[in-house]
């Protein structure tokens, strides 16, 4: 008889009964109180946040669910993003969404129960069904705003990809499961190992589940090639929601990334499947990331369209810690995430405050923003300064960290394309504070912040200036999250 | 030997039936075809002592989810012509070129694998009741039973999502009266 252990899963299941209640509450005050609504939300977050740190360690349901350091790390960062999202959508929910508010945080929190569930797999099935969890209400959320054109062709662009992509996944995850006869993460590590032994070469079947897996989890990174959705649906959903998908969806994406490849197909890959060695494949996608990403931000106009390019080569230089597969790789890309999540969450809180108030997302209309708000402009220079990597910003030390295990592990080419094209990142973060700061005045700009906008902002910048000047707290526990993988 | 007849027999129909469904140009035709492949699919299954499967393959998707197509094409009115006019030289390249590799790949891959004296232990004789109904429920509700339990949350989000995409807003109910 498998062991069920239902005190580890105690935070999740609590998250979703919330999801419920508030979903309830909602229906049962008559959509009257969109403030209370989003203040519990938060307050359930926090709440899942203390059974997290009182039930966690240990294994159950078969090896299906871990509750191990890496799964902890991870959720820390998907419940930080969902607070943020939650904490920065309080205007909107009053302003534009008139029906539908509870299902609103609802369907945000049952998205963070599945990255809690998709961080915590041990196997295949229940890491595939995370992910769906994950992803489906983004479906519905990027498509939140039903009166707008946009937000709709959003909502689907994201439908079609996310449902192609899932297909792709799970055909590589079958072949995994032909290749090794099951669905555990760890025995099918061994398996593979015994197969190459046993035939003398798997080759070709092994290439093509990796390449699928890869493509796979690659569009739910935007990763590139696998980006093209990416600046459409960030552009087109609602603010906070891109901030959740471009963070905490992503964070899913690298844990999945890591339960898979690092976990299930490494332990054998420099020694014996030499020419199947998935970092050279996964290398050449960062730098095309980087590249790609970093150049076509350069161009954008709109806001969320120059943050969505930004995020596709952050995730490239993300990729250069994940290659290095040591553990200065797991803990510098675990780190990476936790810094983003900061600096990330309070660029989009600051674009959806400006979009509140102003309706606008070109960056051309931040012009003179210092003079009518010193704070939040302030506070966006700070955002994009770390997402640059500018000493001491928190930014910076996570960019250090990742480069350092890419030169240990012998990615010097890549680092050095990472470290070129930061130095072009430079260029349109520094044009929206140029913009702020230094262009001509415009008037009409007074930005109204509600109190749960400026908790998120004051989090996004404590983050980043504290574990900025003092890391060692986080990158500890971000490297012992790499001994999940007994590095 | 008559297993090898069926098998062949099923096999045919399954594939020619895919094959002739993607190339009508009527969506209801296209919505039989694949039904017809389907059941032929299922044959197979049962050849492969998985019956429960089969049974699954015949109930669901050709008893449920394609009847649901069909009503949603009738519904919509759909016909050939609401699928675009004439695809361009290089789309019809490209798509070839994709079916072309991934079929490549398919040999590639069975010309390795599927052998079974390669594989050892994989080749090893099923138990007795392997397939049945019995035995997929131990696996789903012991071994399973927490990925089975998660789709439950699925199923929910996707009721939940459903209800707020469809729903006509209130707002817009007043502006109708």
């Amino acid at each position: 008889m498998p062991d069920y252990n239902l005190r580890l899963i105690i935070p999740e299941i609590f998250l979703f009964l919330w999801a419920l209640f508030i979903i309830a509450f909602d229906l049962g005050t008559k959509r009257k109180n969109p403030k209370l609504i989003g203040y519990l939300t938060m307050g359930g977050i926090a709440a899942t946040a203390v059974l997290l740190y009182l039930y966690h360690g240990g294994i159950s349901f078969n090896n299906m669910f871990k509750s191990d350091p890496l799964a902890l790390f991870f959720k820390v960062i998907f419940l930080g993003s969902a607070f943020m999202a939650v904490g920065s959508s309080f205007d909107i929910i009053a302003q534009k969404i008139k029906n539908h508010r509870g299902e609103f945080f609802g369907l945000v929190l049952f998205s963070t129960v599945g990255m809690m569930f998709l961080a915590s797999a041990g196997e295949l099935i229940s890491l595939y069904i995370g992910l769906e969890l994950t992803t489906i209400p983004l479906f519905i959320l990027a498509a939140y705003y039903k009166d707008d054109r946009i937000s709709v062709e959003a909502g689907l662009k994201y439908l079609v990809i996310g449902a192609f992509s899932s297909a792709i996944l799970l055909y590589g995850l079958s072949l995994l499961y032909g290749l090794s006869g099951t669905t555990d993460i760890v025995m099918m590590k061994i398996n593979l190992a015994l197969l190459y032994l046993n035939t003398n070469g798997i080759g070709w079947a092994l290439l093509m589940a990796i390449v699928m897996v890869l493509a796979g989890i690659g569009f739910k990174l935007a990763l590139v090639p696998f980006h093209m959705w990416a600046p459409d649906v960030y552009q087109g959903a609602p603010t906070p929601i891109t901030a959740l998908l471009s963070v905490g969806s992503k964070a899913a994406g690298v844990v999945a990334f890591m339960r898979i490849f690092i976990d299930g197909l490494y332990g054998f890959a420099d020694a014996v499947m030499f020419p199947l060695d998935w970092g050279n494949i996964v290398a050449v996608l960062a730098a095309a990331a980087m590249i790609l990403g970093n150049i076509s931000a350069l161009r954008q106009k709109n806001i969320k369209r120059m943050l969505a390019y930004s995020s596709i080569a952050q995730i490239g230089y993300v990729m250069v810690g994940m290659v290095a597969v040591s553990e200065l790789g797991v803990g510098s890309v675990g780190y990476y995430m936790f810094i983003y999540l900061f600096a990330n969450m309070g660029a989009f809180a600051v674009a959806t405050i400006f979009n509140d108030n102003t309706g606008s997302d070109s960056i051309a209309s931040y012009a003179g923003l210092s003079k009518s708000s010193p704070m939040i402009s302030a506070f966006m220079a700070i955002f994009l300064l770390s997402l640059a990597g500018i000493p001491p910003l928190a930014g910076f030390a996570a960019k250090f960290f990742v480069f350092a295990a890419g030169i240990q592990a012998g990615y010097t080419w890549l680092v050095i394309l990472a470290l070129l094209t930061a130095v072009v990142s430079l260029y349109y973060y520094a044009n929206v504070i140029k913009m702020m700061y230094f262009a001509p005045d415009n008037p009409t700009i007074k930005l109204n912040t509600p109190l749960s906008a400026n908790i998120v902002l004051i989090i996004g910048v404590a983050g980043l200036i504290i574990f900025g000047v003092y890391p060692e707290p986080i990158l500890n526990f971000a490297l012992d999250t790499a001994r999940v993988f007994g590095f | 030997m008559l297993d090898l007849i069926i098998f062949y027999f099923a096999a045919v129909i399954a594939v020619g039936a895919a094959v002739m469904m993607i190339m009508q140009r009527n969506p209801v035709a296209s919505v039989l075809y694949l039904v017809v492949s389907l059941v032929a699919q299922a044959i197979l299954y049962v050849q492969l002592n998985a019956l429960f499967v089969g049974a699954l393959l015949i109930i669901i998707y050709t008893g449920a989810i394609l009847v649901l197509f069909l009503f949603v094409i009738m519904l919509l009115n759909l016909r050939g012509e609401h699928f675009g006019g004439k695809q361009s030289r290089m789309g019809r390249a490209s798509k070839i070129a994709i079916t072309v590799i991934l079929f490549a790949e398919m040999v590639a891959i069975f010309k390795q694998v599927a052998i079974p004296e390669r594989i050892g232990t994989q080749a090893a004789a099923v138990a007795e009741d392997f397939g049945s109904v019995e035995m997929v429920a131990s696996h789903l509700f012991k071994e399973y039973l927490y990925p089975f339990e998660l789709t439950s949350i699925l199923l929910l989000v996707a009721i939940v999502g459903a209800v707020v995409l469809a729903k006509r807003d209130k707002t817009e109910k007043m502006e109708d009266a």
